[in-house]
Formats: C-alpha cells, sequence, structure tokens
C-alpha cells in the first residue's frame, strides 16, 4: 500500500518536471494521471488498489465517530434511569487480530461501545477480556458489534 | 535455459509506469508541442511490450485483461463519433470546436474536440500494435 502511494507521488512530480510548472494544480493533475496508471495497472501489485483501504480506512472512522455518539446516549439514558437492575459482569471475546495496532484500534473501539470497556488483553494477545455494563441481554448483540468491527478493522489490514 | 529475471523485472516495475506517464505527456502535448495521439499510443504499447519483455504472455493477460481488438473498435467509433458530432450542429464532417472552460480546480482550460479525435487515435493505435505483437507471439 505504502509502495503505491510512494509510486503515485513519485508519478506526480515526474508530471511536474515534465510540464516545467510547479503549481499544486499541476501537482493534482500528475497525481490523478498517476492514478490512472496505477488504477489500470492494479494487478500488477501484490497488494490490494491503494484507494480501496483508504475507503476502508474512512469507513472504519465514520463507524468510530457513530459509535461513539449511541455509546454517550446509552450511558445516558442509564444515568438518568431512577431504579439501577442492570447486571454488570466480565466476559472473555477471543481475536483474530494479530498485529498489534489493530488489537489496541479494537480496544479502543469496544470501550467506546455502548457499555463495554476492556479491562485486560492476555499475554499471547488473543483474548481480550471485557467489562460489560449489562451482561443479561447484551451479551449476544456486543459480539455482533465485535464482529462489524473486527471486520472493519481487517478491511483496513488485509 | 532459465535466466533469473529479477533485475529486468524490478527496474520494469518503476520504468513501466514512468514511460506511461511520458505517453500521456507526450498525447497532450500534441497541440502545441511535438506530440500527439500517434505517439503517445506507440509509447503506450512500448511500456506494455516492456512488460511482456520481462514476463510472460499469461502474467501480462492476468494484469490487462484486455481485449485489444475491441480497443481498435472502440477507438475508430471515437474518432467517427467526433467527426459525425459536426453534423448535428450543421457543419460538414470532421468541423472541429474548441472553446476556454473555468473548471473548479484546473481553473481557465481550453477545451477541443480534437482531443477526442486524438483519444481515437491513441486507442487504435495502442490496439493495432498490440494485436500484433500478441498474435506473432502467441504463434509456436
Amino acid at each position: 500500500m505504502a509502495f503505491q502511494i510512494l509510486l503515485n507521488i513519485f508519478l506526480a512530480f515526474i508530471w511536474m518536471f515534465l510540464k516545467v510548472s510547479y503549481d499544486p494544480v499541476t501537482f493534482f493533475v500528475g497525481y490523478f494521471f498517476g492514478f490512472l496508471i496505477v488504477f489500470a495497472f492494479r494487478r500488477f501489485f501484490n497488494s490490494r488498489f491503494y484507494i480501496l483501504r483508504v475507503i476502508a480506512v474512512i469507513n472504519l472512522f465514520f463507524l468510530f465517530i457513530k459509535e461513539l455518539l449511541l455509546a454517550n446516549i446509552a450511558v445516558l439514558k442509564v444515568i438518568l434511569k431512577p431504579r439501577l437492575d442492570m447486571k454488570p459482569g466480565i466476559f472473555a471475546l477471543p481475536t483474530e487480530l494479530k498485529e498489534d495496532w489493530e488489537i489496541t484500534i479494537l480496544a479502543n473501539l469496544i470501550t467506546l461501545t455502548p457499555g463495554t470497556l476492556v479491562v485486560d488483553i492476555s499475554l499471547d494477545n488473543k483474548i481480550l477480556y471485557i467489562h460489560a455494563m449489562d451482561m443479561g441481554d447484551a451479551q449476544d448483540e456486543i459480539n455482533n458489534i465485535k464482529k462489524t468491527f473486527e471486520r472493519a478493522i481487517m478491511e483496513v489490514s488485509r | 535455459m532459465k535466466t533469473n529475471d529479477v533485475i529486468l523485472q524490478t527496474v520494469t516495475k518503476i520504468t513501466l509506469f514512468i514511460i506511461i506517464l511520458f505517453s500521456i505527456h507526450l498525447f497532450f502535448a500534441g497541440h502545441y508541442y511535438p506530440g500527439g495521439g500517434f505517439i503517445g499510443g506507440l509509447m503506450t504499447s512500448g511500456a506494455i511490450v516492456l512488460l511482456l519483455l520481462a514476463y510472460d504472455m499469461k502474467t501480462v493477460a492476468n494484469i490487462l485483461p484486455i481485449d485489444y481488438k475491441y480497443m481498435i473498435g472502440v477507438g475508430l467509433l471515437f474518432s467517427v463519433g467526433t467527426g459525425a458530432g459536426a453534423l448535428l450542429f450543421d457543419a460538414p464532417f470532421l468541423t472541429h470546436a474548441h472553446s476556454h472552460v473555468l473548471l473548479p480546480l484546473l481553473g481557465d482550460t481550453a477545451l477541443h474536440t480534437a482531443v477526442l479525435f486524438d483519444t481515437g487515435v491513441y486507442l487504435v493505435v495502442i490496439g493495432v500494435t498490440m494485436t500484433i505483437i500478441q498474435t506473432i507471439g502467441e504463434d509456436e
């Protein structure tokens, strides 16, 4: 991915040298043509075409914003409830993610989902221990949310 | 004898893109400077030929799944289409129009329908060259 972006920028600079014009506009035009060329030869590279990853990152960002809003609304509801009838608990979530940064992002996203908080991660980076605010009804639903997060992160790193 | 083409392949990986970028530069330079659809197309197909030299036929067909015979057809359609477009405006066949347009990012840009005609030439040249080379290459 980094190679493709670097190549695209490199092509944009070559375009500027060919045109003997050092405006930002020339850079963008060169970047556009480089983009088309890299797109035409996308099967030439070992990794996917880089714009797909950029889109995946943007998706992950909007997912993050959405969950942040939902989490705060959910917590607000609990605070305003007159009776404290929830059942807190801790459960383990096995994860398929390997890289350190992937696990960090997943943990941070889980912490921001409604009513969950990452307490600890096992030493082999395979299991996340999560504190849930309301264990009873949430278990399945939370696991679904984890699947969407895990998938969104995998889209980025694949 | 099978040789290791790693140097050729690695150099191709970078030069290929520079050659194609230069061919696009030549293509767009055609109106005011030496260049145009013909040498732009030839140079693009030259880059693909370099790819064919560095890799084998099957790999290139995987990288660029294009039927070059269709490319000739599309290019001819472009050229005939721009020529016939003049008839819609009560002008003789192949009359070209041009104007200056203020585009959002690019600023004052001269747009000329001759570029579309040149695009047709560009595609036909790539199509013909690649068809010839591939047909000869596939002959065992």
